[in-house]
């Protein structure tokens, strides 16, 4: 039944935009190779292959930060869990269990801390979350250190296991292979599902979410459940690569994953961006970390050159804008 | 056009040259990106005048009265006070020359005292001290001059938003106004506050002040008023002598076209009773309410503003918890933890404020018309977004409603008030369990055009079959759609009036807190 009016509302799919802030990624992505490939002779596919594992475990957490940035949240607990989850797993490789236990433990105690994160938020709705993780955060880290004692570190006494989950299949790394399958579900489930759009909806305005009987509680309590359990995976993959933790695994991996997230385009204030933008993102930083680490140039140098990065790439939509507006004006005034 | 016609006769009445203008803006136009928000408009203030502003939303009112107070810059058209011309650069120059602005919102700073919110800006400084005595006792004058009911020294977040609205009221006094703006004063207030408020600005008007005064309500223009001046679609269309324009005549000016019916309320055969909740409590707002609506029927819950109607609501619908009472739908008991367990029973609540809980304001208007039943319609296991489908359903009741929208792709920001409460109707219909509306003041904020085509709506919605349950405090709506009305005060049901024994009078007597005693008498 048409309106009264007889108007009708069009749903012709729309155009998408000329110029997407992925379209961008990709550039900057590719420059990014072409840089490598100029600057330093070893660039190669086999030795990016070779380097990538020990950069690449952080990106497993992207994913999932990405859903929690949507979401309107942050969790700033995360490296803490990193090394709470690899410090629990050496003790249990040094009593001798199983790799599969080894394993189950690691993503186990990922999950645990992602569960009292969850819990707390969803039982204290009124609490912010940048607290709440900045109190777990330390709570994490401080148990990590205490079951570390003096010495401050821990490591594998077997590191067969995990020396195979650092390892490749051909020349691609195992851990390489993963991302890209994890890359696909998270991407799926925030792009092509109704969880997604529900994600969307709460990052963007939570009480008309709640109000359309989105469950917005059981939503954040997952969020934060799921990265809990992501830390684990990366802790996983920490220890493949390093076979142990001390005291400063994982710092700054919050921060880290953060970076990636807004990089790709994800708004810290919630509902905007998606995490094709971010993987894009996440991949050059590591690719660019990588080709910056073959010329031997030291990390503190690799962090300074992210961190501009990071601010040009949020100053550039906001330019844009302010050039749209103007022209917009001035045709407007052109008319008049 | 018989608009034309109106236009020469006030022509006529605006142009007399022996007025005192204190004020008087000529040609003004102001250009957006993308839009003209102004487009030649003319106003002339009288010394000493209460001159209500009107226009429906997006008429321009507010980009005019920024202009008037130098917020923005006019592109066109000049402006002269007292006579002479004048050209503000920012805020600050027309604070100096006697210009001060009211918001709806109270621009406040919620943790500082009364004196510091009035004094903002322009504190009374000795050697480089700040002279609080001598400050909370200013304060204190011009409190008194308002009749005011607080002290300068209470914290400015604790007061009541009439109470905050008084505060702006006196720093505006404060800089020595010789013109004040109120940009629609009484919109969150109680019809007391708003009699107080009348008295304040006439008050106000005896001493010399010249007030500019914007409202949607047209008993505030009516009550205060003695011209109004007419923006539509960004153009000046008039000014009018109140005492000399009918109502008729006045809306067609702000609408451009002419209302027949206000209150459009179909003949519908009332059926058995769909929706009845008994006794339910909400702690602290409120205690054992009980009320029925049947099919067909719209039902009216009144009172004043905090008697705990929206709160009572929102434990029916699962947004809050009830600490006790039960909820039937068709005879049956439903048990609601949360909204979505309201929706399955078919109860939907259109929310009081359709910006903050109605609508997602920066999605298309088919995503939020779609959101509460994507999962109904998804494919797979997975959940996987059925977007053929959304797109059509939305398209659908879209239309249904008569959404002023090209795409079900334009964004909720884009649309009026109006609009927008129909794309809050569209997504409740697209529920096709619906059984229950709940409609929150459903025209707060609603400009009176679209209104009318809201309460067309309810009566559409109503001769289909739909319990309807309409919250709200205007009274000519709540006697103009209802079939029967309940009244609530202080968290209880204090009343249930028929419409034909229901007059304005017996409403807000039975809405103040002496109304319990005729509840007792009754039972």
């Amino acid at each position: 039944m048409a309106g009264k009016s007889g108007r009708t509302i069009d749903i012709t799919p729309r155009k998408g935009k000329f110029f997407r802030w992925e379209t961008g990624l990709i550039f900057i992505f590719i420059a990014v190779i072409i840089f490598g490939n100029i600057v330093s002779p070893s660039f190669n596919v086999k030795s990016v292959f070779m380097n990538m594992p020990k950069y690449l475990a952080e990106m497993f957490m992207m994913f999932a930060m990405g859903y929690i940035l949507i979401i309107a949240e942050i969790d700033i607990s995360v490296g803490s869990i990193v090394c709470l989850a690899a410090t629990m797993t050496c003790f249990a490789n040094n009593a001798g269990l199983p790799m599969a236990a080894q394993v189950i433990i690691c993503l186990g105690v990922g999950t645990l801390c992602g569960v009292l994160n969850g819990e707390i938020l969803t039982h204290f709705q009124e609490l912010p979350s940048m607290i709440v993780t900045l109190g777990t955060q330390i709570i994490f880290r401080g148990i990590a250190e205490v079951s570390m004692g003096s010495g401050g570190s821990i490591s594998l006494s077997d590191t067969k296991g995990f020396a195979a989950l650092g390892g490749s299949i051909g020349i691609v790394p195992i851990a390489f292979i993963l991302i890209i399958i994890a890359a696909v579900c998270f991407i799926f489930i925030l792009s092509k599902t109704t969880t997604g759009r529900k994600m969307y909806a709460i990052g963007s305005n939570h009480t008309t979410a709640l109000y359309s009987g989105i469950k917005v509680q059981k939503i954040r309590r997952n969020c934060y459940i799921l990265i809990g359990a992501m830390a684990g995976v990366c802790a996983m993959f920490m220890l493949a690569t390093s076979f142990g933790a001390n005291t400063t695994t994982g710092q700054g991996f919050e921060m880290d994953v953060i970076s990636m997230c807004v990089f790709g385009g994800i708004a810290t204030t919630g509902g905007k961006g998606n995490l094709i933008g971010a993987s894009i993102a996440g991949f050059t930083i590591v690719l660019l970390k990588i080709v910056l680490s073959l010329l031997n140039i030291s990390g503190q140098t690799i962090l300074v050159i992210i961190g501009i990065l990071l601010i040009v790439s949020v100053m550039i939509p906001s330019i844009n804008e302010q050039i749209t507006n103007k022209k917009k004006k001035a045709a407007l005034a052109a008319k008049a | 056009m018989s608009e034309e016609t109106v236009k020469t006769t006030s022509a006529g009445t605006a142009s007399s040259a022996d007025e005192d203008l204190i004020l008087e803006l000529k040609g003004i136009t102001k250009i957006f990106p993308g839009v003209k928000a102004l487009d030649n408009v003319h106003f002339q203030l009288r010394r000493g005048e209460i001159h209500a502003l009107m226009g429906e939303n997006g008429a321009g009112k507010s980009t005019f009265i920024k202009v008037i107070t130098g917020v923005h810059a006019a592109e066109e058209g000049h402006m002269y006070l007292n006579g002479q011309e004048v050209h503000f650069k920012g805020p600050k120059d027309a604070l100096e020359a006697g210009i001060a602005a009211v918001y709806q919102h109270p621009t406040i700073y919620p943790t500082l005292s009364v004196t510091e919110n009035i004094f903002m800006g322009h504190e009374f400084i000795r050697h480089g001290m700040i002279q609080w005595s001598t400050m909370n006792k200013e304060a204190q004058k011009l409190l008194d001059r308002l009749d005011a009911d607080f002290k300068p020294t209470a914290e400015m977040g604790a007061l009541s938003v009439a109470q905050q609205q008084m505060v702006e009221i006196a720093k505006a006094l404060s800089t020595d106004a010789k013109i004040i703006i109120l940009d629609e004063p009484t919109a969150a207030l109680t019809a007391n506050e708003s009699e107080k408020l009348y008295r304040i600005v006439e008050q106000l008007r005896d001493s010399g002040v010249s007030i500019i005064f914007i409202s949607h309500r047209m008993e505030d223009m009516y009550r205060l008023a003695s011209r109004v001046t007419v923006l539509r679609d960004s153009k000046y269309i008039g000014t009018y002598d109140v005492d000399k324009i009918t109502n008729a005549d006045l809306i067609k000016a702000m609408v451009g076209r002419e209302i027949k019916d206000m209150y459009p309320k179909p003949k519908v055969e009332i059926g058995e009773e769909a929706f009845r909740i008994e006794g339910i409590s909400r702690l602290g707002y409120c205690k054992d309410v009980s009320l029925n609506v049947h099919k067909g029927e719209i039902v009216g819950l009144t009172g004043l503003v905090g008697a705990g109607r929206t709160e009572t609501m929102e434990a029916v619908c699962g947004i809050a918890k009830a600490s006790a009472g039960k909820i039937f739908v068709d005879g049956k008991e439903v048990h609601i933890k949360n909204p979505t367990d309201s929706m399955k029973a078919g109860i939907v609540l259109l929310p009081e404020d359709r910006t903050k809980q109605g609508l997602i304001m920066d999605w298309g208007l088919g995503d939020n018309v779609t959101l509460p039943i994507q999962d109904e319609i998804a494919k797979g296991p997975f959940k996987v977004k059925n977007i053929q489908q959304e797109r059509e359903i939305s398209k659908h009741y879209l239309e249904e409603v008569d959404t002023k929208a090209l795409t079900i792709y334009d964004l909720g920001s884009s649309l009026s008030g109006g609009n927008q409460q129909k794309v809050v109707v569209a997504k409740a219909l697209a529920q096709k369990n619906m059984k229950v509306l709940i409609m929150d003041e459903p025209t707060k904020g609603v400009d009176v055009g679209a209104k009318a085509e809201i309460y067309s709506i309810m009566g559409d919605l109503a001769k289909q079959g739909y319990a309807i349950l309409m919250i709200s405090s205007e009274m000519p709506e709540i006697l103009g759609m209802s079939d029967r009305i309940y009244t609530m005060c202080k968290g209880r049901i204090t009343g249930c009036l028929d419409i034909s024994e229901a007059t304005q009078e017996r409403l807000l007597e039975l809405s103040m807190e002496h109304g319990n005693e005729e509840k007792e008498a009754a039972q």
